[in-house]
């Protein structure tokens, strides 16, 4: 199963290359009494080793100096490593390919507590594309597959052509834990008998398709030196995929933890359960009515069991924060039972290197350093909190321009009014409502809402709580319009707080026909997330991968409190405008309601 | 589920050598294997003392061979199985000649000799011996719960390497110390790790060929050495054989697959000799003289720093000449002092004579700290 080379990973150095490589294999007298299949599988190994090889890049200090290895993953540039490779760069740096060149590179994106970074190499001729791998599906590797791990261990090569190493995959889903007195853990990691050596650290381990199956990070040690032991630990690919939106977005992005405290119910049972030893007050996982003693089943975006610490670490570690995933559990005396819980921040650390470094001297702060020349010093703008606001800013450009495509929402920035029917409970009937940026009191914002009986709310001007959370039940629906209509027609300038690309987030629209889905794991669809805050209210916007259009969006009143959550769907051309005509409205576990639009009217 | 296990067998000994080829993963071979692991927790726990281990299953009633190592002394000895349970273990039967010990699991509720009602996949000791041994060039695997990464039902590691020899090593000529006389598989692949012994060595269909022995550097290169106790092995035991009503030691040769067989029944009993391979390692910090006589003086050419000896103020020139009231007339009874009768943590009185005068000092031994782990 070998893919074909696509044309573009070879520049004719690699061309000619492989014809030596091939001619040479020919040349050379075979072996007798060798079995065919074995030269078989030696040849594909070649062939593997070949389609990646272009890919592979030594990471380095700018202008030169080996500090680890990487990997290309798409033709523009962008590539993975270690981010205790890059704390040693900073965030300018360089790489080295194997076609024997050094690229300007800058940092994108940081995963300090997953030891995930990723840069972007810029090419030499604007435009140019770059050989890169394609990502695999960690979930598949088992242990005694075949793995080949590339890199640039020793800093041996001076000429930048990956080393190779080919080895077993030792285990999978390991959970490593950090040094004492680190944070830097390894969940859910792949450990392979491939050599792993100093300087191998963030790049990539292949399966034997050529896939890139994990970033090379760490080695067990213990007293023979800091050498391979036959123990090293690769970050699944699967992990950072689910990182990897944030990482484009620049983000310094962050870990979760669950808001509960969970453990084995007793270690020395002799099968291990799961249970919840403490809920943290006001958590998701406390408003998702998660108890203590709760039994723990399933948990995860592809729903795994557990019965371990280590296994709820394992899936726990591999999300961003503030990711909703789903958890079931079981109650005494009562059926299984699922929720969607919103992970937490885990309070980021310090920016430094994992301590069980062995040279923190030689580390430096991630900050622009003498970098004369260099075009990528141009394309590092720092910014507390974020790795690389520049890359920030594209991604936020990409999700607008995408959105663009389905109409021009600023050039109807009057008042929008919509008809047609609500379905809340048990109640329904006709429908109307009226968003205005200027119909308020002193020409502030101001939402009517008809549904049974006729609401407004001026959400500028009204501060009771109570009020802005109508209509009740809601978490604050008319709240949630006024915001929309701003989102569409201000666009980012309408948010004085906070306009950002938010990195990517699993979203989970339940079924239309209200039928209930087999799994919430079953619903997930993967969106870009914008994160917005206008007044004191903030805002999640969630558009699809696809084709950028705005799925849905939640609006929060209050620290603590449940969104309210809007789900856009049937969308239909107005006027040459997208709009939504189905509005599901959901707050904590439950529909609030359902709106259907049959009319609209967009005021310029 | 035996028939349908059978079945499946059948069908895999069809369709597996049609299609394999050198570069098949060895997933099935690992889950195969795995299911005959177990993680052993134990004694020990402090600095270069693991409190874990591995073993592997040996009967369908839950017999395990391990190595035969101080983490078996405790009476809370446990095992984890494949599955993720967990049962508490007792010790059977330990023989230092083989480095083997058997244990037993044993469920809640049950005494060790009880029958287990347990049915686990298991390595039959005896067919694995009646199999011509490995060879120099022969692929291996190895399947251990090094470092302790695995636990409960989480899969042992498995690494694959080459047979590098099949031999005897000179352990006891002070390279190294070895309890085991008899023939090794040397390893080309890091497989005796921490936790690693009793761990499994298999050929590349997953059949036994032996045990993944300890941890054992060569004090004169600095390398380590990989190996494994093959199931063939065979040593000179002394045993206690009570013969018309008399209890009579008496050295027999043993292989490994009879200890197996006495040791599963209970029936075997070591006899008592010198415990120091059960023995974690002092640590005093003195190098001595070199020991080419048969009795050299116990002359320190040097003393660590920051070790025990340098903490008592043990210095270069010193000669030893008392060990907690004892005479010490070489340095080699100094040494067998220490292996016999001292462990981490105790604490030596010394007569040391120093420029025409006698001092007197006190040493707490350790055992020697080894280096924080890093990453590459």
């Amino acid at each position: 199963m070998i893919a074909r080379r696509p044309r573009h990973f070879f520049a004719m150095k690699f061309a000619s290359l492989i014809i030596v490589t091939v001619s040479a294999s020919l040349a050379m007298p075979q072996p007798p009494g060798v079995d065919p299949a074995v030269l078989a599988a030696e040849q594909s190994r070649i062939d593997v080793v070949q389609k990646v090889l272009p890919a592979v890049c030594a990471v380095c200090k700018y202008g030169g100096g080996a500090a680890g290895s990487g990997v290309i993953i798409d033709p523009e540039g962008y590539a993975l490593t270690n981010v205790h490779v890059v704390s040693g760069t900073g965030p300018v740096l360089s790489c080295g390919l194997s076609d024997n060149q050094l690229y300007d590179a800058v940092l994108v994106g940081l995963d300090r507590v997953g030891d995930v970074a990723l840069i972007k190499l810029l090419p030499k001729e604007k435009g140019k594309p770059f050989p890169f791998v394609k990502l695999g599906d960690s979930d598949t590797v088992k242990p005694g597959d075949w793995s080949l791990a590339m890199g640039n261990p020793f800093g041996v090569a001076q000429d930048f052509t990956p080393t190779v190493t080919y080895g077993l995959v030792s285990g999978t889903n390991r959970y490593q834990p950090p040094a004492p007195g680190g944070f830097l853990e390894y969940t859910d990691c792949i450990q392979v008998d491939t050599s792993i050596n100093p300087g191998n650290s963030g790049g990539p381990l292949f399966n034997m398709k050529g896939e890139l199956v994990g970033i090379n990070g760490r080695i067990s040690l213990e007293k023979r030196g800091r050498v391979n032991v036959g123990v090293g630990y690769a970050i699944s690919i699967n992990q950072i995929k689910n990182f990897l939106g944030h990482l484009y977005a620049g983000l310094d992005t962050d870990h979760a933890t669950l808001g509960a405290i969970v453990g084995a119910e007793d270690e020395d049972k002799q099968l291990n359960k799961l249970v919840v030893k403490e809920v943290r007050t006001n958590s998701d996982a406390d408003r998702r009515q998660l108890q203590e003693g709760d039994h723990l089943m399933r948990f995860g975006t592809t729903n795994r069991f557990m019965s371990t610490t280590n296994q709820y670490k394992n899936i726990l570690g591999i999300y961003p924060k503030g990711w909703r995933v789903p958890l079931s559990f079981k109650r005494e005396g009562e059926p299984e039972k699922e929720i969607l819980v919103r992970l937490e921040s885990l309070q980021p650390p310090p920016l430094r290197s994992s301590v069980d470094e062995p040279e923190p001297k030689d580390r430096r702060p991630l900050l622009p350093g003498s970098t004369p020349g260099s075009q990528a010093a141009e394309l590092y703008k720092p910014k507390k909190g974020y790795a690389n606001w520049h890359f920030n800013e594209i991604e936020q450009n990409r999700v607008l321009d995408g959105l663009k495509k389905h109409g021009d929402y600023a050039a109807v920035p009057g008042q929008w009014t919509a008809d047609g029917t609500f379905a809340i409970g048990e109640r329904n009937g006709a429908m109307h409502f009226e968003i205005s940026d200027n119909k308020g009191a002193d020409g502030s914002p101001l939402v009517v809402l008809k549904t049974n009986t006729e609401q407004s709310l001026q959400p500028l001007k009204d501060s009771d709580p109570a009020k802005r959370s109508m209509p009740l039940g809601s978490g604050g629906l008319m709240m949630a319009l006024y915001h929309w209509h701003h989102f569409l027609t201000q666009g980012p300038k309408g948010f004085e707080k906070e306009f950002v690309h938010a990195g990517s987030e699993p979203l989970y629209p339940r079924p239309t026909d209200g039928s209930v889905p087999k799994s919430l794991a079953s619903l997930l669809v993967e969106t870009d997330v914008i994160h917005t805050q206008h007044g004191a209210v903030e805002g999640k916007w969630y558009f699809s991968k696809k084709d950028h259009l705005l799925l849905a969006f939640e609006i929060t009143l209050a620290k603590d409190t449940d969104p309210c959550e809007v789900y856009l769907g049937d969308y239909k051309m107005v006027d040459g405008r997208m709009m939504p005509h189905r509005f599901e409205v959901r707050n904590g576990d439950a529909l609030y309601g359902v709106l259907n639009v049959t009319k609209y009217n967009l005021a310029k | 589920m035996i028939p349908m296990r059978i079945a499946i067998l059948t069908i895999l000994a069809f369709i597996v050598p049609a299609t394999a080829t050198a570069a098949d993963s060895y997933e099935q071979v690992c889950r195969d294997v795995n299911s005959k692991m177990v993680k052993i927790f134990g004694a020990g726990g402090f600095v270069r003392l693991n409190n874990f281990g591995s073993g592997i299953i040996i009967s369908p009633e839950g017999h395990i061979l391990t190595v035969a190592s101080p983490l078996l002394d405790t009476p809370e000895l446990a095992v984890h199985l494949y599955d993720g349970r967990r049962f508490k273990a007792v010790v059977l039967a330990v023989e230092p000649e083989l480095d083997a010990a058997i244990i037993k699991i044993v469920p809640e509720g049950k005494q060790p000799l009880d029958p287990t009602g347990l049915d686990l996949e298991y390595f039959d000791i005896a067919a694995s011996a009646a199999k011509p041994p490995a060879g120099p060039g022969d692929w291996i695997l190895g399947f251990s719960n090094q470092f302790e990464i695995a636990l409960r039902e989480e899969p042992v590691s498995v690494q694959r390497g080459v047979v590098s020899a099949y031999t005897t090593l000179d352990g006891r000529k002070g390279g190294f110390d070895f309890p085991y006389n008899g023939k090794v598989y040397v390893i080309d692949a890091v497989t005796n790790n921490p936790g690693a012994a009793g761990g499994a060595l298999t050929d590349r269909q997953g059949n036994l060929l032996g045990i993944i022995g300890r941890e054992i550097r060569n004090k004169q290169t600095d390398t380590w050495l990989n190996y494994a106790i093959p199931t063939h092995a065979v040593a000179d035991v002394i045993v206690k054989e009570t013969v018309n009503g008399k209890e009579e030691s008496k050295t027999v040769t043993l292989k490994l697959p009879e200890f197996v067989v006495k040791g599963m029944k209970a029936d075997y009993r070591a006899v008592k000799r010198d415990p120091s391979p059960l023995r974690a390692k002092v640590y005093t910090g003195i190098t001595f003289v070199p020991n080419v006589l048969t009795r050299t003086p116990a002359f320190v050419e040097a003393v660590a720093p920051g070790s025990p000896a340098a903490d008592a103020g043990l210095k270069p020139d010193d000669l030893i000449s008392f060990v907690d009231g004892e005479p010490v007339t070489s340095i080699t009874l100094f040494i067998d002092y220490l292996e016999r009768r001292t462990k981490p943590g105790t604490t030596i009185r010394l007569e040391v004579r120093r420029k025409g005068l006698t001092q007197l000092m006190s040493v707490q031994l350790t055992v020697k700290e080894p280096p924080a782990p890093s990453k590459p």
